[in-house]
Order: structure tokens, then C-alpha cells, then sequence
């Protein structure tokens, strides 16, 4: 497939730094179908309502979705599907409220697909069906019949990205150009995956870590990401490693600075030994938490000064002037 | 044999300006601040196909402008929290005059031209007493001085007069700042925002809010459509993800949120960074930080959204819309974005329609 993108540089402003079929073929299209294929062995892990299967399968979806969760271009956007997938940061806990009222009403919705895709987003996706699993709860038939719909959603929305992924929209990525309706030019292709790059780093760095840590004086713990799971920090892990992956992918020559960064962050957030982030309340296990992050930084700053600045898309005149 | 544009300036010095007009300046539709790849600042003129129509320098980087609506000729403003303006003359690229803020004053960015063009509006803050100002300059006079007047409210930030009508519109941000803190916001827990209208004499007329519970978002953009309602966008001060919905329409007196799903919200990260009320009757917001621009139905609510790294500027145009970014590019805005133009320059935070 390398003669595609060679021909369409022909016609591209910028030259040849960064690898969009790379990115595609070894990348999004693998992650999407890991994910399609974990979604639907969590429907089948729900038939039996049996806990321990289904908290299995919820983690192995969750890990599946740790590897596509960044790209938040293309077919996510288009169908509106981010929240419905993992909803997250929730300030409002409004899982838990969506979830209570789904509940306290027996809301039918759980016995009709078309219908439950209607019900809030908040009480679909992982982290709804987190609050199902790890936390204590009456295994009534509702409750079998709520876990099968989220499970039947997430696998509906898993199966619904991988086909649009596979259907068109891969090639209409690789075939960046004037006659191609989204992607205009090269360029403007590979600007779209260095956002998604650089907007999962400050998520990781702003979100999953920052929100948990708080200040020192208020420390949030409760805020941690799926902490009910105890896999705040897997999921940190996991997106260090995903991210990684789309950098060295997007990147057509050596990254070494990023590299060793990306190899720095992964090291200590591995070391952690916390799994739901509790330790930002305690002052002697917090340092390791903010070392970490501004690993992260390190991060963020290599991939900007080595991808981003080959790509002439060095951080936001605007986005960081603000007013 | 002098050129065209000697020939030009040697009319403006000879105090022939009367007879110019914006076809003189190569015929643009629309002004933007930027930055060069060098690092110079300029002001641009854009035509209605996204080509650059002229390019004239400014001494520091600049944040939005206001076109005269009539002479071809420009106020350029500082970034926040700046002391000047430039009146530039968008056909010789002369500067015509300096404003200087009064003596303990700071202008934030925005300005507005009177009906008849012979007066000017600007946003200020009275630094001593942290209230907002709207300063009045002659144009006729060199731009001086005349007079001054409250905003009704606190940081004033973009202020516009309605189309086709004499009254002008300042939302207040509510956000007090001072120069030796920056733009540090130092009265984030009592912040009261809010829409005011006021005559070009300035008497208000009319002050809208949001409900008490939404008083930390800040109304800080906003466009004026014919019939004299006002798209309005806000930025929330608090957990972008615990933010209420950041557009609003100023309608018969009251200003009423649009309704918007939970991620279009998440989209805008708490932040619009310019509002445009586009010749289709729909609204368009962007954000940098989010990378999007958003359409709304003033009716119906949210429409559609695009993503584009660093979009801020957007204006109405003859075809719905036109938008800018910080890497260059100048796109349509219809039912998606559609890039129309490139340039080396990276555009400055706001679009202004001529």
C-alpha cells in the first residue's frame, strides 16, 4: 500500500514525515477489531448474568477499548458515540443516578435494543456497566436484564465502528485529498491523527491523572477512573502503550526523544502498585502519582517538538491563548 | 510614473479619503489579525473565496478588529490586557492613528462603529474601580477622545452595534482582572455576567443574565442578527465536564441557553472562542480548545459540529459562513467545513465581517 501515499505526497504541502497507512492498517483498523471482538464475547459472558464471567469480559472489553479510545476522529464522531462508550469524567455521577432510575423503574427499555440506545448515555457503555458489576448490588432478573442491554449496546456501537472503520472510512483516510469530501489534503490527514495523538496525552495527563490528584491540599481520590474496578491505573498503562503505538506508527522516522519518554512514563506508571489511584491521598505515596504525570508532560513536550513541529502543527496559537 | 498605491496615499495625505472605499482594498469581505511564520504580527484582509486581499503590519500581536462601514479603513486592537489601538488604512497600509487608553484604563479587544461611522466604541476596564467602560472617540476628529460611559457590568469583552440599527450591545464577561495580576480572575465566586444594550448615547435600554446557578459562565462573544436577537457564547468557569451548555440566544428580552447533547458540550472544553450569527439564520461557535466549530438552530438547538485543530475565528459571509484557524487555513462553514483557502499565517483569535 506504500505507493499510495507516495503518490498522493506528490500533490501534498508537507513533505513525507509522517505515515498515514501506517497508522491506519497497523493501528485503528486492529484496535477497532480487538474491540468488535470483545464486545461481542461480552454479550455472550452476560447470557449466564454470572458475575465473576462478567466482570472477565468487562475487563477484557475495557482493555480492548484502551487501545481505540484516542481515536476520537471519524467514525466515533460521525455516529456520536464517545459517551454511550465510556462516560467518563462523570462530576455529577449521573451513572449512578441514570442507573438508579433505570432500576427503580424497571424501565422496559432493557428489552428492546432500539430503546435502550435512547435511555441516557450515562447509564450505557463501561462505566455503567462498572457501577453494575463492582458494586453491591441485587442480582435480580432486572439486573441480568440491564447488564445484557449495556453489553448488547457497547458490542452494537464495538461492531458498528469496526464496520464503518473497514467499510470506508480507512480509505477515505489513506486518500486524503482535493476530490476526498473530509480529508482535503495529506496534510490535513495527518494533522487529524497528531490531534488525536496530542489530545489523548492531555487527557491522560489533565484527566485521568490530574483529576485524582487534585490539589495536595484536596487530594480527589474518588475521582479516579473506573476506581470501583480498581484499573484507574491499568487504563493509564494501557493508554501510555496505545498512544506509543499511534506515535511510532504516525512517525516516519526515528522519535528518540519520545521514545525514551513514552519508555520513562510506562516504567513508573507500571511501578505503581495502586491500582484504583488511592494513593493521591496519602502524601507519601501521592509523589509517585505526580512523578508519573509529569512524565506524561515529558511526554507531551517530545511528541510536540518531534511529530508536531515536523507536521507544522506545533501547539494551538489560539488554544492556549484563550480569551 | 507613481504606482497605484503611491498614487492612493498621496490622495489619502491630500485629505481625499472621502472617496475611497473598501474595493480599494483589494475588495475584502473580511479582516482577521495573524501571525506570520517570521513572527510579525499583521493585519489581513480576506476575500470572500478565503484569498488574502491585503496584509499590512501591526506592532504586536493582535486580537480582534472593526471595519469602518463605509471608509475602508480599520481599528485594530491589542491583546488583552492592551493599552492601543491602531486605525490602519487598509489601502496604503499607513497608520492613521494611534488610541492610546486613558490614563488608568486598558481596552480588552473590541470595539464597534456607530451607525453613521463617525464614532467609535471600545471595551475597557477602569482599572481602580474594576468596572467595565465603553470608550467613545470621534472619528472625525482623529480619532479623539470624547467621551466615556459605564458597560454595565464588569469585563467588558466583544461589544458590536445591532445590524441596521443604532444600539449597541457589550456583553460583560463578568471576570475582573488587573494588569499587575494579568489575566489572573480574581472574582471567580461572585462573578455576575451579563448582556447589556445601550444607545450610542449610552443609555441602557436592556441587561439580560443567566439563571443565578450559571453565573460563573462568562458571556464573553457575541453576533447580532436582523432582527435584533443576539447569539450569545459563554465559557465556563469550573469543571469543563460539570459545565452547562455554553450558547445562548438574546431573543424578546431574554437570553435562553440552546439546547445542546452532553458531548457536544464536552466537545467545546468549556471554552467559546467566537460566535458568528451566519447569513442562513443559524449560529456558529467555535472553540480552539476543543477544535471544533458548531452549528446551532436558534430554534431547535444543536445542529452539526466539525473538528478543526485551532479554529477560533468566524464570521457570517455571503455563503452562511467563513472560519479561520492558527494553522493557516480559511474553510466555509456549511453543513461541514469546507477548507477554501491556505496561507502561511496563523489567524488570530477573531473573524470581523466588513
Amino acid at each position: 500500500m506504500k505507493y499510495v501515499l507516495v503518490a498522493a505526497c506528490l500533490y501534498a504541502p508537507t513533505s513525507l514525515v509522517a505515515d498515514v497507512n501506517a497508522v491506519v492498517t497497523d493501528h485503528i483498523l486492529p484496535a477497532h477489531a480487538a474491540f468488535d471482538e470483545a464486545g461481542a464475547a461480552l454479550v455472550t459472558a452476560t447470557a449466564a448474568c454470572d458475575r465473576p464471567e462478567m466482570q472477565a469480559a468487562y475487563h477484557a472489553a475495557f482493555d480492548a477499548w484502551m487501545g481505540a479510545s484516542h481515536i476520537q476522529f471519524g467514525p466515533i464522531e460521525a455516529q456520536g458515540l464517545s459517551l454511550a462508550i465510556a462516560f467518563w469524567p462523570d462530576p455529577k455521577n449521573q451513572t449512578e443516578k441514570s442507573l438508579a432510575r433505570l432500576i427503580a423503574a424497571e424501565d422496559p427499555a432493557v428489552g428492546d435494543p432500539l430503546q435502550f440506545a435512547e435511555v441516557s448515555v450515562a447509564a450505557q457503555g463501561l462505566m455503567a456497566l462498572e457501577s453494575l458489576l463492582f458494586t453491591e448490588r441485587e442480582e435480580s432478573p432486572y439486573f441480568c436484564a440491564l447488564a445484557q442491554a449495556i453489553a448488547m449496546h457497547l458490542a452494537q456501537s464495538a461492531a458498528s465502528l469496526n464496520a464503518s472503520w473497514r467499510g470506508d472510512h480507512a480509505q477515505v483516510l489513506m486518500r486524503a485529498g482535493p476530490q476526498n469530501a473530509i480529508y482535503q489534503s495529506q496534510a490535513e490527514a495527518q494533522r487529524v491523527i497528531y490531534t488525536a495523538l496530542s489530545t489523548g496525552l492531555e487527557f491522560l495527563h489533565d484527566q485521568r491523572l490530574g483529576r485524582p490528584l487534585g490539589t495536595f491540599e484536596r487530594p480527589r481520590p474518588r475521582r479516579a477512573e473506573a476506581r470501583r474496578s480498581e484499573r484507574s491505573q491499568r487504563n493509564i498503562v494501557l493508554s501510555l502503550h496505545a498512544l506509543e503505538a499511534l506515535a511510532t506508527a504516525l512517525a516516519d522516522a526515528d522519535i528518540p526523544e519520545t521514545r525514551a519518554a513514552f519508555a520513562e512514563a510506562i516504567a513508573r506508571a507500571d511501578a505503581l502498585d495502586d491500582p484504583s489511584l488511592q494513593g493521591v491521598a496519602d502524601p507519601a505515596r501521592r509523589f509517585r502519582i505526580e512523578v508519573l504525570q509529569q512524565a506524561v508532560g515529558t511526554v507531551q513536550r517530545a511528541v510536540d517538538e518531534e511529530i508536531g513541529a515536523a507536521l507544522g502543527v506545533r501547539a494551538g496559537f489560539n488554544s492556549l491563548d484563550g480569551d | 510614473m507613481p504606482s497605484r498605491r503611491s498614487f492612493l496615499a498621496g490622495l489619502l495625505a491630500s485629505g481625499m479619503t472621502a472617496e475611497l472605499s473598501w474595493a480599494d482594498a483589494g475588495g475584502p469581505s473580511h479582516l482577521s489579525a495573524a501571525m506570520t511564520p517570521g513572527g510579525d504580527y499583521v493585519l489581513v484582509g480576506l476575500r470572500p473565496g478565503g484569498e488574502l486581499a491585503f496584509s499590512q503590519p501591526l506592532p504586536g500581536r493582535g486580537h480582534a478588529a472593526v471595519a469602518h462601514p463605509a471608509r475602508p479603513e480599520a481599528v485594530a486592537f491589542a491583546r488583552r490586557p492592551g493599552t492601543y489601538a491602531l486605525v490602519i488604512d487598509c489601502v496604503s497600509g499607513a497608520v492613521l492613528h494611534a488610541l492610546a487608553a486613558p490614563a488608568g484604563h486598558h481596552f480588552y479587544g473590541h470595539g464597534a462603529f456607530s451607525a453613521d461611522g463617525t464614532l467609535l466604541f471600545t471595551t475597557e476596564n477602569h482599572i481602580a474601580s474594576g468596572q467595565g467602560r465603553v470608550g467613545v472617540w470621534a472619528r472625525e476628529d482623529g480619532y479623539a477622545r470624547v467621551g466615556g460611559r459605564p458597560s454595565g457590568g464588569i469585563g467588558p469583552h466583544e461589544m458590536l452595534r445591532l445590524p441596521g440599527r443604532k444600539l449597541l450591545a457589550v456583553a460583560n464577561g463578568g471576570i475582573l482582572t488587573r494588569p499587575e495580576t494579568g489575566r489572573e480572575k480574581l472574582n471567580l465566586d461572585i462573578m455576575r455576567p451579563n448582556l447589556t444594550l445601550m444607545t450610542e448615547a449610552g443609555d441602557i435600554t436592556e441587561q439580560a443574565a443567566l439563571p443565578d446557578g450559571l453565573n460563573r459562565s462568562s458571556l464573553r462573544h457575541i453576533a447580532g442578527f436582523a432582527d435584533g436577537s443576539i447569539a450569545c457564547g459563554f465559557q465556563w468557569e469550573g469543571d469543563p465536564y460539570d459545565g452547562p451548555a455554553l450558547v445562548a440566544l438574546y431573543k424578546d428580552g431574554s437570553l435562553r441557553l440552546l439546547d445542546s447533547p452532553e458531548d457536544a458540550v464536552r466537545s467545546l472544553d468549556a471554552y467559546v472562542g467566537s460566535v458568528a450569527a451566519l447569513s442562513d439564520g443559524k449560529i456558529a461557535v467555535t472553540s480552539p480548545r476543543g477544535g471544533v466549530v458548531q452549528v446551532f438552530d436558534p430554534t431547535l438547538g444543536f445542529l452539526v459540529q466539525s473538528l478543526q485543530a485551532d479554529v477560533c475565528g468566524v464570521a457570517a459571509s455571503g455563503g452562511a459562513g467563513l472560519a479561520t484557524d492558527g494553522l493557516g487555513g480559511v474553510h466555509h462553514v456549511g453543513e461541514r467545513l469546507q477548507r477554501i483557502g491556505q496561507h502561511n499565517l496563523a489567524f488570530d483569535n477573531h473573524l470581523v465581517a466588513i
